[in-house]
């Protein structure tokens, strides 16, 4: 045994793989966050608001950002990735690779952290995505929303259409799944734009909403009455650009009538899919993907991933940013034992 | 019982009105947008066999505004107010209530109501109560077979429930008749057309 301390490798600075970071320095461990970007937070960089308590997700970043810059057990490492691993015993060699340096090092455990992609909406050419101006994912429409945010009212879309579960539940051109997190940034965002726009009308097609979480039911309950969102059910079949708008074609399943909605933009909840690198990354510290390239977990550890080897976040599954928190304090908790115990 | 055709026809729901829920929100202090979409309601509806529009139904058409479907339609006289649905429903939706008011405006408007002498014996009601302060059963009754044409009905039975001592044959008024001829004055009867 050499007198090297302890060190944890996270890879993946999003808001998992940071709390994970943050609780594992505090515990009195190095830890080392690798992220391919060039600053730590991950998609909450590019969010507007968050549910269910309308804040600022910059200000969750900003606060794990400064718990890590006082922390002096944590490196972090920007713009790098890591491109191999060996496993030698107890520890990995691992080989990083930014713009200006590779570096070897020697690590005791890792942290998979590497979040979540969108779905490619594209392959349902009857909505347009790609195709038709207008037509955005939801994480593209977070960024629709900052630069909304301080135009006139005149300037801003009257008619905004959300479409849900687009790739999700749906075993044909998509996954299976319910991607969890959709039904709740869907109401978030339509009661973000009735906010900046309270003349516009935002319709939510949906089949289900799925709220479980401590004040999530609430939440949606408050868009749907309080900012006056309107939510019909049916998913949506087509939409056609027709002067200068876009004319939605769906049914009202609670009714049984057809219903269009000339729309100024649209908007799609993409099925959260995992991250392209997630499962090369998995192989190389030999950890278990599932058949959708998610990190798998073990019933008796949900954090666990392999030997020494952990995960949270949304690599393992889509995740809304509380969850995402939990799991890095779980798989905190897991490095920090091991370590104890080694 | 509607025209399918009708029905089928496709819905603009972005240039559909919000002013009946509007309308509704003040005047039976309910709030549509809080319906769940459950169907508690039509489920448990003691009429809903006979409804054409169930429950349910009626709070989406509120709010796609569809305020002519509404006024046309049979459940209007064919909810007894029970009440059941409002003690049932999980956001307290107040059905009843807005059956009364779509009722009293299909009324106004002069939407002729899809049963026969629904009028007629809403009109002879209001009579009987302005008239002796309380329903005259014997009386009216007497009067809307007669206005109604249907002379022998409920002939037999009122003669034996005379016999019984459940129904008084001569209207009697209440001692203070003027308070609630007092209250019609307040709110005089308003009829278009
Ligand atoms: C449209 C939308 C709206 C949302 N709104 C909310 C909301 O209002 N409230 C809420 O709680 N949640 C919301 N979420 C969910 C939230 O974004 C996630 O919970 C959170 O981002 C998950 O954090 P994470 O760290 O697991 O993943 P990510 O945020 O995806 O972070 C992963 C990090 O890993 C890095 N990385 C990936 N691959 C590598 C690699 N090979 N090497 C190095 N680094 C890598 C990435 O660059 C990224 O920084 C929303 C999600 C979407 C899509
Ligand atoms: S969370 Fe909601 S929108 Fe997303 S897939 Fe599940 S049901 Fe559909
Ligand atoms: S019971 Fe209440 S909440 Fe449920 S559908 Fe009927 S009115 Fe709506
Ligand atoms: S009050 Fe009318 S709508 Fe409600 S349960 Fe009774 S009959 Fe049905």
């Amino acid at each position: 045994m050499n007198n090297r301390k302890k060190t944890a490798l996270i890879i993946g600075g999003g808001v998992a793989g940071m709390e994970a970071a943050i609780k594992i320095g505090n515990a009195g461990y190095q830890v080392l966050i690798v992220e391919k970007e060039p600053q730590l937070g991950g998609a909450l960089n590019k969010l507007y608001s968050s549910f269910p308590r309308w804040e600022n997700p910059q200000d969750l970043v900003d606060d794990k950002v400064k718990k890590i810059e006082k922390c002096s057990a944590i490196k972090t490492m920007l713009n790098t990735v890591v491109t191999s691993a060996e496993r030698k015993e107890k520890t990995f060699i691992v080989n990083l690779d930014s713009a200006s340096v590779s570096e070897q090092v020697e690590v005791d455990a890792v942290v998979l952290a590497t979040g979540f992609e969108m779905f490619d909406a594209s392959v349902y050419g009857e909505y347009g995505y790609g195709a038709f101006e207008n037509v955005y994912n939801s994480l593209e429409f977070e960024d629709q929303l900052k630069a909304m945010a301080g135009k006139d009212k005149s300037e801003l879309p009257q008619v905004v259409a959300f479409f849900k579960c687009v790739g999700s539940r749906d075993r044909s051109k998509g996954f299976p799944y319910c991607s969890k997190i959709c039904c709740m940034y869907t109401a978030k965002q339509a009661g973000v734009m009735k906010d900046l726009n309270p003349d516009a009308k935002c319709f939510v097609f949906y089949m289900d909403y799925r709220a479980t979480g401590k004040e999530y039911e609430e939440f949606v309950r408050s868009v749907i009455e309080e900012k006056h969102v309107r939510y019909v059910r049916g998913r949506p079949a087509k939409v056609l650009p027709e002067n200068g708008k876009l004319m939605i074609r769906a049914e009202d399943t609670l009714m049984g009538v057809p219903v269009e909605v000339a729309a100024d933009m649209i908007v799609l909840a993409s099925a959260i899919v995992p991250n392209a690198k997630t499962g090369e990354l998995a192989e190389m510290f030999a950890a278990k993907t599932d058949q959708y390239g998610f990190i798998e977990y073990d019933s008796k550890n949900p954090v666990q991933a392999g030997e020494r080897v952990f995960f949270a976040g949304a690599c393992g599954f889509a995740v809304e940013s509380l969850g995402a928190q939990h799991q890095g304090a779980a798989a905190a908790a897991d490095v920090v034992a091991l370590f104890n115990q080694d | 019982m509607h025209n399918t055709a009708d029905f089928y026809h496709v819905l603009r729901i972005d240039q559909t009105s919000n002013s009946l829920r509007e309308e509704i929100k003040e005047h039976c202090h309910t709030d549509i947008e809080m319906c769940l979409e459950c169907g508690k309601c039509s489920g448990g509806c003691s009429n809903a066999h006979i409804f054409d529009i169930t429950p349910r139904k009626i709070i989406q058409l509120i709010k796609i505004g569809e305020e002519a479907k509404l006024l046309k339609m049979d459940a209007l006289w064919s909810c007894v107010a029970c009440q059941l649905c409002v003690d049932r429903c999980p956001s307290s939706i107040n059905i009843p209530k807005i059956m009364d008011y779509m009722r009293e405006k299909a009324y106004k408007q002069c939407v002729p109501a899809t049963r026969p002498n629904v009028e007629l014996f809403h009109e002879l009601m209001l009579g009987s109560i302005k008239q002796y302060g309380r329903v005259a059963e014997a009386l009216m009754t007497v009067q809307f077979n007669i206005k109604s044409k249907q002379y022998t009905k409920d002939a037999e039975m009122g003669i034996k429930m005379f016999f019984k001592g459940k129904l008084n044959p001569l209207p009697s008024r209440i001692k203070n008749v003027q308070q609630v001829r007092r209250m019609f004055r307040n709110i005089p009867a308003q009829r278009e057309g």
